[in-house]
């Protein structure tokens, strides 16, 4: 009996979006396939709709020939479907036996039976030929270990499907290497394998054949080997990339120095030292880790300064809190939204005016209309798509999102003069993308300066004007977007 | 497009307080027609009505101490014992230092406030977990208690009695000969906080640092001088529900709010503020605590057994977390978290 996984006209809709619209394709048993896609393109929806996170609004999945319906991870589980995520979903505190047999474990007359789990694990790990030890702690384990740990747990449990997402973002070269192998053996072994990442060179190497989708509808299948980088690209995008910086209105006329940072240290960051103009936008790169949000919340007042000295306008500034640097026009847009940004149960008028509470003051109480008109202003210059300015953040896209964070640090009552913005396009899509381009060179234009932190190369590359690339907390070089390639960056980023 | 707000009947519909009126006619009815079974007995009577409101004012106040707290996102298990001490002390100081009645009272409120500060001090300095600090503050207060309540011949007293007219009329004294004072406080508390909570900068930033603290520090808001606001207000709130249990018993007890341990939270979580912040009000927590003493007084009036009665409004608070369980996972579902 052949053996596949197929989608057949999977829709699946959220408040303002279609994330996936009739989505159809089948993967084989014993091949790899990879699901390419960018930000939005609806990979991760689709996964989550196999590991039953997720019900379809329409279609089907089958599974050898069958009709499969998830209520629960569990049941995707039960039915042989294993998503290995990003996040890891093991148990801390838990040793690597007794993960790996989670949910199973062996008993003997009504007790764990110690010797059949250690020997089972044992011989489960020679088999893919990984020294792990079984009786250690997964919190202990390095990145790629636990991953290696969840990908047996998957075997273990007679998984069909194993899906990947994003599987060598946190692993070094050599774990990549171990990792394909795994991959490899599994698919010798005629499972069906669903692989998804960003990195082209990783699907051509492991990879038999390629989905691609596109604003959540399927876009086309190709087979691995009879298809280029730049096929591939096209398809994923719909048109040639660099459109979008071209069309770019951008500031020309920079100001005065507006921030001059001096040997600044933190916890995290050490010797940090750059200058800021008016209307000037820089843009931070650096592998993730290498310091860049923590230089800016040093900067923020968020971690503690342990030496160094920051200028504001030509004077000596220093910030205990947030608090003190929102006072002097600093705003911080931070990485994670979700978890920093916003409150997300809130309304988008909380959610703009938050820092700009003291001046919505009428006497003792808020000024209901007052806080209406600065979220409606910061609604309509953003154009951010909501009916009601008190509907819950939660409920709106990830680009609106990213837009209620702008409307917050530039309502018409704030005074930002420095605008930083940590990965402000990470999760949205291209359409959106392009849109908080425009608005950052904006910014430049009324004089504000923009802190650009991405770890996109070829959009810092092509939005700041000036790009200051970061290696364990410290500064390794200074390019400006003339000079800058994605190479030379990438070399400083690795200090090479 | 039309940016506005969800106004109007909708709105009230589907708020909270909406459905706690509704429940609280549910009762209302109920026990208007399972009361005569038990010999003739009345529910729905004027009696009734002020004794529940008399039942609501000692917990009210720890209700409105609680409610403040949980939309921040913190919480307070040392709210009875507080309250308790605050009575002792007030017996300790008219009866055995001879204070004047005033000066007792002050003497109790500044003791809890006191509490609510270090209380505060051991969340935002030491970063405690609320949940952590105000339980082991709950039986460091036991035990301060019983040094309070130790006479100089070394003899504990569980029970300290004391005789002060003064003191006595401000739990029982009534307006007209009908409404109870404390009520009328109560309720004026209840406005002046839901107000607060609603309508002012401060109320905001409760619900901003209840709904997500790390985005409310990044955007300028100063969570840790209103923690310490909070703890503080909350304790203090517990001293005032001491002094009027002892006014009215005319004692300071060991076991003073016991029964009222957990009922200022719990009415807070069924008037919709919820565990983790963010969400409620004053309004909401006011008709939960009615329906808690409504309840009770009905399940009395109708000759329920205790225990019966303790089963049914447990029953009744799993029932109403539940509701809200299945709605906000509703929501949830409908956003794809």
């Amino acid at each position: 009996m052949e053996r596949y996984l197929e989608f057949a006209g999977v829709g699946k809709a959220f408040p303002g979006v279609q994330a996936l619209d009739d989505i159809s394709f089948r993967a084989q048993s014993g091949r790899v396939l990879a699901l390419l896609g960018e930000n939005g393109a609806g990979k991760s929806t689709l996964l989550k709709i196999m590991s039953g996170d997720l019900r379809a609004d329409t279609g089907s999945v089958i599974l050898n020939g069958e009709t499969v319906s998830f209520t629960s991870p569990f049941d995707a589980i039960k039915a042989g479907i294993s998503v290995i995520y990003q996040e890891r979903q093991l148990i801390p505190a838990m040793n690597v036996m007794e993960n790996i047999f989670l949910g199973d474990l062996p008993v003997k007359s009504g007790l764990i039976d110690a010797k059949k789990l250690k020997s089972d694990t044992k011989a489960l790990l020679e088999k893919f030929g990984l020294s792990i030890d079984p009786e250690i702690p997964v919190m202990f384990l390095s990145t790629a270990h636990q991953q290696m740990v969840e990908i047996i747990k998957a075997y273990r449990r007679n998984s069909q499907v194993v899906a990947f997402d994003e599987p060598t973002a946190p692993l070094t070269d050599t774990e990549i290497e171990i990792l394909f192998k795994l991959i490899g053996q599994l698919r010798d072994e005629g499972k069906i394998i669903i692989y998804v990442s960003h990195r082209m060179a990783e699907i051509f190497q492991v990879t038999d054949e390629i989905v691609i989708l596109k604003d959540g509808k399927f876009v086309k299948t190709l087979n691995t080997s009879e298809t280029d980088e730049q096929e591939l690209v096209r398809s994923m995008v719909g048109r040639d990339i660099g459109d979008t910086y071209s069309h770019l209105s951008r500031n020309d006329s920079m100001g005065d120095v507006l921030l001059e940072v001096k040997n600044l240290a933190s916890p995290y960051v050490r010797d940090v030292s750059f200058t800021l103009r008016r209307g000037e936008i820089i843009g931070f790169a650096g592998l993730v880790g290498s310091g860049r949000t923590e230089v800016m919340r040093a900067l923020f007042g968020a971690d503690p300064v342990l030496s160094g000295e920051i200028k504001l306008d030509g004077r000596s500034v220093s910030f205990k809190t947030p608090k003190d640097a929102i006072d002097s026009g600093i705003a911080l847009c931070p990485e994670d939204r979700k978890e920093q940004g916003l409150v997300l149960w809130r309304s988008i008028e909380d959610n703009i005016c938050m820092p700009v509470l003291s001046k919505l003051r009428k006497g003792l109480f808020l000024d209901t209309k007052a806080c209406e008109r600065v979220a409606l202003s910061s609604i309509k210059r953003y154009d951010i798509k909501t009916p009601t300015v008190d509907k819950i953040v939660m409920e709106l896209s990830g680009g609106n999102q990213q837009k209620v964070i702008l409307g917050r640090w530039t309502s018409e009552l704030m005074d930002t003069k420095i605008l930083i913005l940590d990965e402000p396009t990470k999760g949205i899509d291209v359409g959106t993308k392009a849109e908080i381009y425009q608005t950052v060179c904006d910014f430049a234009k009324l004089g504000i300066g923009v802190i650009f932190i991405s770890s996109e190369l070829t959009e810092v590359i092509n939005v700041a004007d000036r790009i200051i690339v970061m290696h364990e907390g410290h500064i390794t070089g200074s390019v400006t977007r003339e000079e800058a390639t994605e190479e030379s960056i990438l070399a400083l980023a690795m200090a090479q | 497009m039309n940016v506005t707000r969800v106004t109007g009947i909708n709105k009230i519909i589907r708020s909270k307080a909406f459905t706690l009126f509704a429940l609280l006619i549910v009762l209302f009815v109920l026990f208007a027609i399972i009361a005569p079974f038990n010999n003739g007995a009345r529910f729905i009577t004027q009696r009734t009505i002020i004794g529940i409101l008399q039942d609501i004012a000692v917990p009210a106040f720890l209700t409105i101490g609680a409610g403040c707290l949980m939309v921040s996102g913190a919480i307070d298990l040392s709210q009875a014992r507080i309250g308790a001490l605050s009575g002792m002390v007030v017996a300790v100081a008219i009866k055995n230092w001879q204070l004047p009645w005033f000066a007792a009272i002050a003497a109790a409120l500044l003791i809890s406030a006191l509490i609510g500060l270090i209380n505060a001090a051991l969340v935002n300095e030491l970063n405690f977990q609320p949940f952590i600090a105000t339980m082991s503050m709950s039986s460091v207060v036991y035990a301060v208690m019983y040094l309070v309540a130790t006479d100089k011949s070394g003899q504990l007293q569980g029970v300290i009695n004391y005789k002060s007219p003064t003191v006595a009329l401000i739990g029982n004294y009534e307006i007209g000969g009908v409404v109870p004072v404390s009520v009328v406080f109560l309720v004026v508390m209840f406005i002046i906080y839901g107000v607060v909570l609603s309508k002012t900068k401060f109320g905001k930033t409760l619900y901003l640092m209840g709904g997500n603290a790390t985005a409310a520090r990044l955007s300028g808001i100063n969570s840790k001088k209103t923690s310490y606001f909070l703890f503080i207000n909350c304790a203090a709130l517990s001293g005032i529900s001491g002094v009027l249990y002892s006014s009215r018993t005319q004692q300071g007890s060991l076991l003073a709010l016991a029964n009222d341990q957990f009922t200022g939270l719990t009415a807070a979580i069924l008037g919709g503020i919820s565990f983790g912040g963010g969400s409620g009000g004053m309004g909401g927590a006011f008709l939960g605590l009615v329906v808690i003493k409504t309840f009770n007084k009905g399940m009395t009036i109708v000759g329920a057994n205790s225990y019966l009665t303790s089963v049914l409004s447990g029953s009744l608070l799993l029932a109403a977390l539940s509701l809200d369980y299945v709605s906000q996972r509703r929501q949830r579902k409908r956003v794809g978290i």
